[in-house]
């Protein structure tokens, strides 16, 4: 062996032994070889996306694995931003509607997130990684909403996203009138029972809230003034929130059908000047396309969802494509754990009814429901600085045949495919061996119950009499 | 029809042909079909499901029927020529569990004959209540469905079900002025709605799920199932007694008498069951009283596959997208069964239980391919295999001469999202696809730029 | 002469029952009335192992008990002559136990108030009973001022059961409704319902479980929270705005009256401990960061999934009152049923919680809530120990910790001079099955135990199990997430 060699061996052998072994850096991670659909800058064939401490670091051709890397190989596969969902009732504990009062303001999601929800989960497992997590609705104004990340395994105060905007979820129509429903005997029917009542709802509690608003401007300002002895008006949890969507701190989010009924709102909200931020299944839309525009509100809508209702009997599966091509922002949502799973195929509808381009509905699940919910800064396309909220498919999302294979949240792992196939024969041991084990406890305690059944009884023990008269045996001070 | 139309019509692109198409026969009431024709269909893509597919094709449709498929089939003097090249032709697709027609809106009962009173009705028959001006008519076929099997008493998205021996399904193409014209089979299929085993309910005044004992549950269980039997056993009776007993003595009973072809044997059982157990009680039930069921839902059927295929039992499934109800089960088991049940060989055929979303059945079948069923038995099991089922694959499921003429021709895959029907032939007439969502798309989609 | 003798004879007499009467008015009229004898108020304990809790066993000493309170503990402790003489050689002393979850004397729920009512007595607007509550201003299922102690009944016969198994202490609390009322610490032996209390406003329930029925309000959890947080604000606020008011009336607008506001704000202003329910991990959680919200001293109820959640507990310094029920398989469930992996891991762990509680340093209680007999207690707390409870540790959560969480441990839990003289005597290691009570001290009363009545046997007229209390769930029932 040449000498060069020898000390070439040397110094590699040395420096083997005296640097550590690297690490795999689980923040930085490079996503190579797929199809990517950045959303916003065009489709890249064979690309890479570097990932670091959570963010997108680089996306491109020629993006290379930096030493320490963990690799994820997606070659034949597309990778995209995860789904947004913009219309969720997953992650909530002990109902979705705070159903009694006609206005619920006071109730609120993000007291009640659940993170044990297998539904979390399970919309991971079909690349959903944002949700906007609504209260049901029950009520012409209903409960104040959170926007989560799907980080499933964290608990309950990790899901909500950082910095997004809260929200509030309005109803119109059927379901805040109750149209189908007769309370049994006895019990009243809430107030509203026509569309004109759900106004008159809303408009009572804004005014409320302009008025109880006013009495605490007028208690701070004469407090400021330096006056003594005042009372403070009291808090009230239910106009609170209200306060804010007047003072734009919160987002209206409003489920509604039909067309007359959303102007309604867009009226009431000029006439208490606030915004609405989405209207939500939104069925008419396209009607009013226009207007939406105008008002700029975006819409969050089904994709063929129709005739469960009459106010859904004029819904039409080309109303994602309608209203975007009116300059509507829309976005697809599923109102359902199940439709989450498949949101990525709902919007390619758009492309068949309605002649969408496949970039435009790709924007039907990700970039839009991202600008709705003010959260498009840091989800909702594949961008440096953004964050690393992806979804690998194995093959083209807008396709029926595509399969999530991995969901990365913050750029770590939520869900892989191949890892939860092969887990399940680890849980099915698991579960049978616990069974085993209740089972054989339980029998060891009855075992032991009729054994001290058959023990003979004790004879009752000669008790020694402390030194004092009285031999009575009767427990003094007992109850009487 | 001017083939000249058609010519140029294949030359368009996608949403401009159907535009074209739909202009030129928005002429015709959308439920309309002319006169039985002659259709000549070429050079296309032929699926027939009875072997290979065929490239270049030629269809000849006569009568209402296939009358000729392949590459060198004469095309007859007089016959309106489609010019399908690029395109694709599938048998129509079935949907063997819907209550199209039944029901129009669900939440306005007045609209809504999907389930009688009463938990025995063996003798009310779907394609009674039927209304052929059903809107959603039109809106399913649009998406290549051509003919269904409505079923009385089931549950789906937008229909509640309820009763035990709820009726008896019909089948039917989805064009026609009359059910006269529509019906392909009237008494397809006896429905049961197999009772459940079930101790967990949910109480609202706790809100919490209550237990119920399971011995009791049990009970009632036990209960139901020989009141099923009961019926059979009075029905068999009756048929002996109408065969051989004297007509003075015969006493005619319409619910009995509805039973009777059920326990000869001749008419299949559509068996509504979900849970594992409940198949398996179901499937010994029906193999005891000489049934020829078919068990439709089988959200679990991968549990007791072996019990399936050992006594042949074919599965029409629900809605391939949905969640396991138990939290263990994996996520994608629902729609991966279709393709285990397949492989075990066991028949198996996709439904949509419901009324709007019919429209769907390709979309189930598509997810099932996504999760290991391969393509073929994909395609097979939304147009053949429900046919072979219901006893209807005489007349429908394959494109092969001698058959009903149910076609579609497809720019595509049909299980594919963005594929569109270009044309729609139900029962050897060219049936339009315009519908109610079409209509109110094109009239909005005019409405002048509002004033601001 | 003869008048001024029956004179005097008179005045003997009449000063005789003078003195019989005071005597009797002294020591309870009733007693001389029924003619029972006069309660022995001294007592030594000799020769016995004495387990004080406050520091190490001490062997072959003597507890000195002189009215109502321990005098003195130790091996050289000196004998009041008045003192009965119990010797305690191959016996041990224990504090008496404290079972932190019962409803003993109180009503079972069927007679609170209907939950869907507005709370009864003056209140805001509180609705009459059966109508329905539109909003938190109908106050539903509020009535914080119940106090277990006002409506003891002494003649539940659980105070002999349990006691019979050395239980001298439970704290009782009524149920029903968001704000069911005060719980009480209570001694188990007693004349008048008040000689029992120790503590009448040791602890303000509270309860997640929506009491608006389906049709009022609240009816979700989430209204349940939102309707708990106004009542709290309100009560704040009325503690500030009652004194402006009071000295101000000419400056300000009438304050109206609500009930729950002055009882509540009464109780944040003693820093009366709320128990909140709280079983799952997630409701753990929940209830801490809705006690650091609402910044009210709290104590967490239920607990059994303690054991995924010890340190987050610990971080925050609230003590758990641990129900011994652990959760198992129905008795007649479904053969066939499937059964959830969380459910089985939540069975198979639930009992080393108090163990992981000890080891991350938060101080626990035990509650039989649930249970129908002390041997269950005894049954549930070995299982406990068996995953891994110090049985030291276990004693203290019977005992001292359980008294210092219902604010109690300056007079009960120990075995010390000056302490209520609650103490248990036993034939050997308490937690041991085999080991027989021979007598318990209930405020220096006497009791002893007849084998007949051990614990080991199923109590006579013993209650029948109790429904679950008001929001604890010993399931993984957290709720429906739809």
């Amino acid at each position: 062996m040449k000498n060069s060699t020898i000390i070439l061996a040397l110094v590699v052998f040395v420096a083997s032994a005296v640097l550590p072994a690297r690490a795999q850096n689980s923040n930085t991670i490079l996503i190579q070889n797929a199809t990517i659909l950045t959303v916003t800058h065009g489709n890249i064939e064979h690309g890479s996306i570097l990932i670091r401490d959570g963010k997108i670091a680089a996306v491109g051709a020629d993006v290379k694995a930096p030493e320490g890397a963990t690799v994820i190989d997606a070659a034949g596969q597309f990778v995209a931003p995860g789904t947004v969902d913009c219309h969720s009732h997953i992650a909530i504990d002990g109902g979705v509607n705070e159903g009694g009062p006609s206005v619920s303001s006071m109730a609120r999601i993000p007291d009640v997130l659940n993170p044990d929800d297998i539904d979390i989960y399970r919309d991971l497992a079909g690349g959903v990684t944002e949700a906007n997590v609504l209260h049901g609705s029950a009520n012409s104004i209903g409960g104040q909403t959170v926007v989560i990340k799907l980080r499933w395994g964290k608990p309950a105060d990790q899901l909500p996203f950082e910095g997004a905007m809260p929200g509030i979820k309005f109803a119109l129509g059927e379901n805040p009138k109750r149209s189908g429903f007769r309370p049994p005997a006895g019990v009243p029917q809430r107030y509203p029972g026509t569309r004109m009542g759900v106004e008159e709802t809303i408009r009572q509690a804004f005014t409320d809230a302009r008025e109880y608003k006013k009495q605490w401007d007028d208690y701070n300002q004469r407090k400021a003034a330096g006056e003594q002895n005042l009372i403070p008006p009291q808090r009230n949890v239910t106009l609170d929130p209200l306060v804010e969507v007047l003072e734009g701190k919160r987002y209206v989010h409003s489920h509604c059908y039909r067309a007359d009924e959303i102007l309604m709102l867009l009226n009431v909200a000029k006439e208490f000047g606030f915004k609405v931020r989405t209207f939500q299944h939104v069925l008419e839309g396209y009607k009013i396309a226009d207007e939406l525009v105008a008002a700029g509100v975006g819409a969050s809508t089904f994709s063929d969802w129709w005739a469960y209702k009459m106010e859904a009997y004029d819904a039409i599966p080309y109303n994602m494509a309608l209203m975007t091509q009116r300059g509507v922002v829309v976005s697809v949502n599923s109102d359902d754990a199940e439709e989450a799973t498949h949101l990525n195929q709902e919007a390619a509808k758009g492309m068949k009814y309605g002649g969408l381009s496949a970039n435009e509905a790709m924007k039907l699940f990700t970039l839009n429901p991202a600008i709705q919910l003010g959260i498009d800064n840091r989800v909702g396309s594949i961008e440096v600085g953004k964050d690393a909220d992806l979804a690998i498919y194995n093959h083209d999302p807008l396709s029926v045949y595509a399969v999530v294979q991995k969901t990365l949240i913050d750029g770590q792992v939520y869900f892989d495919r191949q890892r939860d196939i092969a887990q399940r024969a680890a849980n099915e041991k698991e579960k049978q061996e616990l069974i085993e084990k209740e089972k054989k406890a339980s029998e060891a305690e009855k075992k032991s119950e009729e054994k001290q059944e058959k023990k003979p009884e004790k004879k009752p023990d000669q008790k020694k009499k402390p030194g004092a008269p009285s031999g009575s045996d009767v427990v003094v001070g007992g109850a009487l | 029809m001017n083939t000249r139309i058609l010519r140029l019509a294949s030359a368009a692109s996608t949403s401009g042909l159907l535009v074209a198409i739909t202009v030129a026969l928005l002429a015709l009431p959308a439920r309309a079909q002319n006169s039985p024709g002659v259709y000549a269909i070429k050079n296309a893509k032929v699926y027939t499901l009875a072997g290979p597919a065929v490239e270049d094709a030629t269809i000849i449709i006569r009568d209402g029927k296939i009358a000729a498929v392949g590459v060198n089939a004469d095309v007859p003097a007089g016959a309106q020529v489609i010019e399908a090249k690029g395109l694709e032709v599938y048998p129509g697709l079935f949907d063997p569990i819907t209550q199209v027609g039944l029901n129009e809106v669900g939440a306005v009962a007045a609209t809504v004959d999907v389930t009688e009173l009463g938990e025995y009705n063996p003798d009310v028959v779907a394609a009674t209540a039927v209304n052929p001006a059903s809107a959603h008519i039109p809106v399913t076929r649009a998406s290549g469905i051509t003919h269904v099997l409505s079923a009385p008493g089931t549950s789906g998205f937008d229909s509640q079900g309820g009763g035990v021996i709820t009726g008896q399904a019909s089948a039917f193409n989805l064009a026609g002025w009359t059910m006269d014209e529509m019906q392909i089979k009237r008494s397809a299929a006896m429905v049961i709605n197999w009772p459940t085993l079930e101790t967990r309910s949910f109480d609202f005044s706790t809100f919490s799920i209550q237990e119920k004992p399971y011995a009791d549950v049990k009970k009632e269980y036990d209960k139901k199932i020989d009141e099923i039997s009961d019926w059979l056993d009075r029905a068999r009776h009756y048929a002996q007694a109408k065969e051989k007993g004297s007509p003075a003595n015969f006493e005619r009973d319409l619910k009995l008498e509805a039973l009777v072809p059920v326990v000869e044997g001749k008419l299949p059982v559509l068996v509504i069951a979900a849970k594992g157990r409940d198949i398996r009680t179901a499937v010994e039930f029906c193999t005891k009283q000489n049934l020829k069921m078919i068990l439709a839902d089988g959200a679990e059927a991968w549990k007791v596959k072996d019990v399936l295929k050992d006594k042949k039992i074919p599965v029409i499934l629900g809605p391939t997208l949905q969640l396991p109800e138990d939290e263990d089960v994996p996520y994608d088991r629902p729609m991966e069964q279709a393709s285990e049940l397949q492989a075990a060989g066991i028949p198996i055929a996709f439904s949509s239980f419901g009324v709007a979303f019919s429209r769907r059945l390709s979309q189930y079948a598509g997810a099932a391919v996504a999760y290991g069923l391969p393509h073929e038995e994909a395609l097979k099991a939304v147009t053949l295999n429900a046919a072979q089922m219901l006893g209807l694959a005489d007349q429908l499921g394959t494109i092969e001469p001698g058959k009903m003429a149910n076609l579609i021709v497809t720019d595509g895959d049909p299980l594919e999202i963005k594929t569109q029907v270009r044309y729609l032939f139900i029962k050897g007439q060219l049936t339009s696809t315009e519908n109610r969502h079409h209509e109110l798309y094109e009239e909005y989609r005019k409405r002048p730029q509002a004033a601001h | 002469m003869k008048e001024s003798l029956k004179l005097a004879r008179f005045r003997l007499l009449f000063s005789l029952v003078a003195v019989i009467a005071l005597m009797g008015a002294l020591s309870g009229v009733s007693r001389v009335a029924r003619g029972e004898g006069g309660e022995p108020r001294y007592f030594a304990i000799t020769n016995a192992r004495i387990v004080p809790v406050s520091g190490p066993a001490i062997e072959g000493g003597t507890v000195v008990i002189a009215k109502g309170l321990i005098q003195a503990v130790g091996t050289s402790a000196t004998i009041p002559p008045e003192a009965w003489v119990i010797d305690g050689k191959g016996l041990t002393v224990y504090p008496g136990l404290i079972d932190a979850g019962t409803n003993i004397g109180l009503q079972q729920e069927g007679a609170a108030p209907s939950p869907s009512a507005g709370g009864r007595g003056a209140g805001r607007r509180a609705a009459p009973v059966g109508e329905i509550a539109h909003g938190p201003e109908d106050r539903p299922g509020t009535t914080p001022w119940r106090v277990a102690a006002d409506e003891f009944k002494t003649d539940d016969k659980r105070i002999e059961t349990w006691r019979n198994a050395g239980f001298t202490t439970v704290l009782t609390s009524p149920e029903g409704g968001i704000f069911p009322g005060q719980g009480s610490v209570v001694d188990l032996a007693g004349d008048r319902a008040g000689d029992f209390v120790v503590k009448p406003a040791a602890t303000l329930q509270v309860s997640f479980r929506p009491a608006g029925g389906f049709f009022g309000f609240p009816d979700s959890l989430m209204g349940t929270i939102a309707y708990i947080r106004q009542v709290l604000d309100d009560s704040s606020w009325y503690a500030q705005a009652e004194p402006i008011y009071d000295s101000n009336p000419t400056k300000n607008q009438r304050i109206p009256y609500d009930r729950a506001e002055r009882v509540i704000s009464q109780a944040l202003r003693d820093k009366q401990p709320f128990v909140l329910p709280a079983n799952n991990s997630v409701q753990i959680l929940r209830g801490l960061r809705l006690a650091d919200e609402w910044k009210i001293p709290t104590v967490l109820y239920g607990g059994q999934q303690g054991y995924a959640v010890a340190d987050a507990i610990a971080a925050k310094q609230v003590p758990v009152i641990v129900t011994l029920k652990w959760p198992e398989r129905p008795k007649d469930a479904d053969p066939e049923a499937e059964q959830t992996l969380r459910d089985l891991r939540f069975r198979d762990r639930a009992p080393g919680t108090p163990a992981a509680l000890a080891k991350a340093g938060v101080k626990f209680a035990f509650a039989s809530d649930g249970l129908a007999a002390p041997k269950d207690i005894f049954k549930n707390a070995k299982k406990a120990i068996d995953a891994g409870l110090a049985p030291d540790a276990a004693l203290r959560a019977f005992t001292i910790d359980a008294a210092a969480i219902l604010g109690v441990g300056d007079r009960l839990g120990t075995i010390e001079p000056g302490k209520i003289a609650n103490l248990v005597v036993t034939d050997g290691d308490i937690f041991n099955e085999k080991t027989k009570l021979k007598d318990v001290f209930v405020d220096g009363s006497w009791f002893e135990i007849h084998p007949e009545a051990s614990p080991q046997k199923a109590p006579h007229g013993g209650e029948e199990p109790k429904p679950e209390r008001a929001g604890a769930s010993s399931t993984l029932d957290s709720g429906v997430s739809r």
